[in-house]
This record gives C-alpha cells, structure tokens and sequence, in this order.
C-alpha cells in the first residue's frame, strides 16, 4: 500500500469553542451596513460617456481632423494592423512583435474597419441618401473615382487647411485652396456628427440589427482626438496612471498598481511593444505567485521573516513558556515542514506531535471556552 | 470499481461536518488576520447581490435613476472591500505559510481566484457606461491586442464584455471560491511554524 504523507490533524490540536455560521453572519451584516453607508454618503464615481455630438459642437476643427485622418490613413486604426485591418495600403503600424513572437496576428482580421469606409464614407453615403443631397452625392463619386495620387492631394491640402482653420458661429472656415470634394465631405460629417446621427451610423455597421451591442467603430472614431484630450486634462493618461485611478477623489482599481507601474518605466513606457511586453510581464508574475509553494527561497521566507511570530503570539508564548517543541518527538520532522515524513498505513506511527497535547491546553488559558481535545487515533492525510 | 461508492466514501472521509461546519477551532486560531478571510467573502456577497440586482433592472437603470445610482455605489463599494479584504487575506496567508502541509492546492486556488477577479472588476468597469468605460475600453484594447487575446475577445464588444462581466467570469470565480473553502474546510487552518526551543544554556532558538 502507497504510504501516506505525514501533515498534522487541525482537530486534533487543543480546540476551542467557535460559531461558524455566527461569525459569517455577523460579517456580511457588519459589511453590509459599512457599504450601504458608503453608497449613500459618497456615492459612485460616473462621468457621463462622451459622444461625437459634444464633440463636433465642441471642437469643430478636432472632428474635422479625425475625419481626414481616416480618410486618408493618417489615422491610428486607418493603419493599426490586426485585428482590425491589414494597415494602409499593406503598412501595418501598430502589431507588436516581441522577439519575433507575434500573437496579435494570429487570428487575422476578425473586427475589421476600413476606416475610410467605415468612418466616412458609409456614414455620408447614408445622410446623402436620407436628405437627397445631390451635391454630397457627387461629391462621393468624384472622390471614390478619383486617382489614389488624386485623393491624397486633396487630403493633404485640406490636412494643411484645417491647421490654419477658424471657428465662426459653429461653421470652420478655411482659407481658399484646392480641396476636390474633400471639403464638402468634411463639413457634411461634422454637420452630421453635430446631429447627433453619426455614432448611429457608426454602431449599426458593426451591430446588422437593431440591437447595439458592439460600440466599435463609434469607440475607434472618438479614440483618436476627442477621448484622449479629455483623459489627458483629467490625469487618465496611460503615463498619468491613467487605468488605476477613477474620478475625482474615488479609489480607483488600485490593485491594478504593478501593472500601471510598468508603464511608468522603461522599456515599458518607451517601447513599440510596450503593451504585449506589459502583458506578458504582468502573466509572469501572476504564474509566480501561484506557484509560490514550489518556489525555492520565496516558500520559505515567511518562516524567516517574524511576522508570523507576532500573528501567532499567543500560541508560541504558551509553547516556549513549556518547551513543548523542545520535548516534540516529532521536532526535526517538523523543522523540515514534515517534507518526506510518510506514514505506513499498515503500521501507524504512534508519535504525536507535542502540540497536541491536552496537557499544553491547560496551561493555555487566554481563551474562554478552552476544552482539552478529544482522545482520537492519530489522523493523516493523503495528498 | 463503483464510481459512486467511491465519491461517497471519499466525501465522507474528507469532508465531515466538523471539517465543514466546525463548532470548535484549535487554539492557535487567534488573529485579526483570520477575519480577512470572512470578511473577504462577505464583501463578494454584496457584490454579486448588488450585481444581481443592477442586472435584472439593467444599465441605463443604474446609470440613470437614483435607486440604480446607489446600488452602484453599493456595488462599487463592495469591490473596494473585496479587493482590500482579498489583498489583505493573500497576505496574511503568505506570511503563515498557509500552503505547507498539503494546502498548496488551497493557495493555488486562491491565487486563480484573485487573478480572475481582476479581469471580473475590469470588465465591471467597462461596464459602466461611462466616460471612464470608453476610456479604459480604446486604451486596453492594445494590451488585449498585443497580448494576442484579440482572437477571443474584442473589447470594444460591449454585449460581450457586459456577458462576461455578469455571466461567464462571476461563474467561473464563485465556483473558484466555493472549491477554496471546501480545499480550506477539509484540511483545516495551517497550523503555526515550530515555536522556538530551549537551549541548553536556557536562551530559545
């Protein structure tokens, strides 16, 4: 028969008396009370999500720019790579490769946009149908039947406009130059996003019903301008600690430290691949800490350190005050944690561990309700 | 052999009432540090009847009316002592050792535990529905992308991210903790290193 590994019986040490189901009981209604007054007091931190409608009324110019960035690639999901696309024009700019090793590519382009497409020119198509818009039709079909030389000349130039561009009662005016289409096409989506229509044209291209449970393309859209302007003058930055802390002065998810931290530093903040290295990081340490047991060193540090000592006060002051770890039978094997202590199940080991003994109950009187163990065969476990 | 005999004859042996439901703890149980553990628990509790309930009523209800505003916060709050209780708890079982003597199972379990709720309380954050949810959604997407979980995951999929947040990940972990309790039940607190014996000379080492 398999012999059985040796770990002390919790139940067969001095016992005292104790209430399970009190102690849960009067726990959750202690936490209960707690957190109910804390809701009431101070709430939840929310910030109302921001649209593309404030957007455009806000900042004219910046939806402008968005819109030409898609438009012509300049933008950061036009050229992103997986999952969303193939870049532009074969140039991905945002796969990160660590050492060659790649996974973000693995899985091709399952959620993709085409952010010229997607962004604008779906969008406009939509609102030259619903308003009969002739002139915005035409427009359409000189820019999509345009050379690609064509339509990046006229991007550029408009790129260049919109820089020296001015706001007056809500319209942006720009300085005379040779734009195609390009200019009408811009203005009609700022119209449109000042509508408030364009996040919905946005959401159905990536919901094909009416529910709107994927908000990706109308995300994607406010990502490159709008949301980051306002995380920047609220200290949400990635650089500012942005993911661990929340609004105002709420606790944020400050177990989320060791991650955030990482991006404070080199080559984390520095790097192209900065969030996969970031990640991976992240996963080592979390495969660390669960093997902690096995991890030479680290599993016997808390025995070196005396923290312990001070958690367990009581118990080691009663087992001093009587040596009873110096009279134990079983001293070297638990110095050694019982490691390789096995037992025959055939023939049971008679030796018991003196803090067992009811004889060290007695002595030990800093809790009410003490009672001497019962007499019971000593037990093993089989793992 | 008889499957069922034995489970029931292992179950038996493993796992009696007074592994369970003990009425009785050995002595050496008498710390703050052994609260953590409850309290930890408690804190879950609130979390998933708050959640429940915000849930069944559903996002623009807790986002918008003043009932929904403070199960929120109720919710939020919950969190809070969740992680603070949890974090305290690992601690504390760190510095006891708790996975000696056949309890590495336990910490192991424990510590899935933990990393299971971080992706629960994150995607509970992007679930939100507000500025702090768009936020964290464009910016984690890189890190999900680069980290090559974009094959399963889009972030940016709020039906999917509210599905795993309420559903897949609140599954997952209760189901985590409810085997940590049974694997804490069954072999009981870990008792304390070796105490200091008495030299020859009168002096503890």
């Amino acid at each position: 028969m398999k012999p059985i590994r040796f770990s002390r019986d919790t139940l067969q040490f001095p016992q005292k008396d104790f209430d399970m189901v009190k102690e849960g009981v009067v726990s959750l209604g202690i936490l209960t009370v707690l957190i109910v007054a804390a809701a009431a007091i101070w709430g939840a931190p929310f910030r109302p999500a921001v649209t593309n409608q404030q957007a455009a009324l806000q900042n004219p110019i910046g939806i402008g720019q968005e819109v030409l960035g898609d438009l012509d690639g300049q933008g950061g999901i036009a050229s992103y790579g997986p999952p969303y696309n193939n870049g532009w024009h074969g140039q991905a700019q945002s796969v990160q490769s660590f050492l060659g090793f790649s996974p973000q590519t693995w899985w091709g382009t399952p959620y993709q946009v085409n952010t010229a497409q997607a962004d604008v020119l779906t969008p406009l198509q939509m609102l030259a149908t619903a308003s009969h818009d002739s002139a915005l039709t035409a427009a359409l079909h000189t820019y999509k039947t345009a050379s690609y030389t064509q339509q990046q000349a006229w991007t550029t130039a408009m790129t260049n406009a919109l820089g020296k561009a001015t706001v007056r009662n809500g319209q942006v005016l720009l300085p005379s130059g040779h734009y195609g289409p390009v200019a009408l096409m811009v203005n009609d989506e700022i119209n449109l996003a000042k509508s408030g229509l364009l996040s919905g044209a946005l959401d159905r291209e990536t919901n094909g019903g009416v529910y709107r449970w994927n908000v990706q393309n109308d995300l994607l859209f406010l990502q490159g301008q709008v949301l980051p302007n306002i995380a920047n003058n609220i200290n949400m930055a990635g650089g500012q600690w942005g993911i661990n802390h929340d609004e105002q002065a709420y606790p944020g998810p400050w177990w989320l430290t060791p991650y955030t931290f990482l991006y404070q530093i080199p080559p984390w903040s520095t790097g192209a691949t900065g969030d996969q290295t970031a990640a991976y990081a992240m996963g080592l340490l979390f495969v660390l800490l669960i093997l902690v047991p096995w991890i030479p060193g680290l599993n016997k540090l808390p025995k070196l350190l005396p923290v312990h000592r001070a958690i367990w006060r009581d118990w080691y002051r009663h087992l001093e005050k009587t040596n009873a770890c110096g009279q134990c039978p079983l001293r070297a094997s638990c110095t050694k944690e019982f490691s390789g202590h096995t037992i025959d199940q055939q023939q049971p080991t008679e030796m018991v561990p003196s803090c067992y003994q009811p004889d060290a109950t007695f002595a030990y009187n800093m809790n009410d309700g003490l009672r001497s163990p019962s007499m019971m065969p000593l037990r093993t476990s089989t793992d | 052999m008889n499957w069922t005999q034995s489970m029931r004859q292992r179950v038996s042996e493993k796992l009696t009432w007074d592994h369970l439901l003990p009425s009785e703890q050995p002595v050496y149980v008498s710390s703050l540090v052994y609260s953590f553990g409850v309290f930890t628990l408690s804190s879950l509790v609130i979390c998933v009847a708050s959640g429940i309930i915000m849930s069944a009523y559903g996002p623009t209800w807790y986002q918008d009316s003043a009932a929904g505003s403070l199960l929120r916060g109720v919710h939020f709050w919950s969190v809070q002592a969740f992680f603070f209780f949890m974090t305290m708890h690992l601690v504390g079982q760190f510095f006891m050792g708790s996975w000696r003597e056949g309890r590495a199972l336990t910490w192991v379990i424990g510590a899935v535990s933990f990393g299971i709720s971080v992706v629960e309380a994150f995607t509970g954050y992007l679930s939100r529905g507000d500025f702090f949810s768009q936020w964290n959604q464009v910016q984690s997407k890189d890190a999900f992308n680069g980290a090559g979980i974009d094959g399963f995951l889009n972030i940016l999929n709020n039906g999917q991210v509210y599905g795993l947040h309420i559903a897949v990940l609140p599954v997952i972990l209760i189901g985590l903790v409810g085997w940590h309790l049974i694997a804490v039940r069954s072999k009981g607190v870990v008792p304390p290193y070796q105490a200091r014996v008495l030299t020859k000379e009168g002096r503890h080492s």
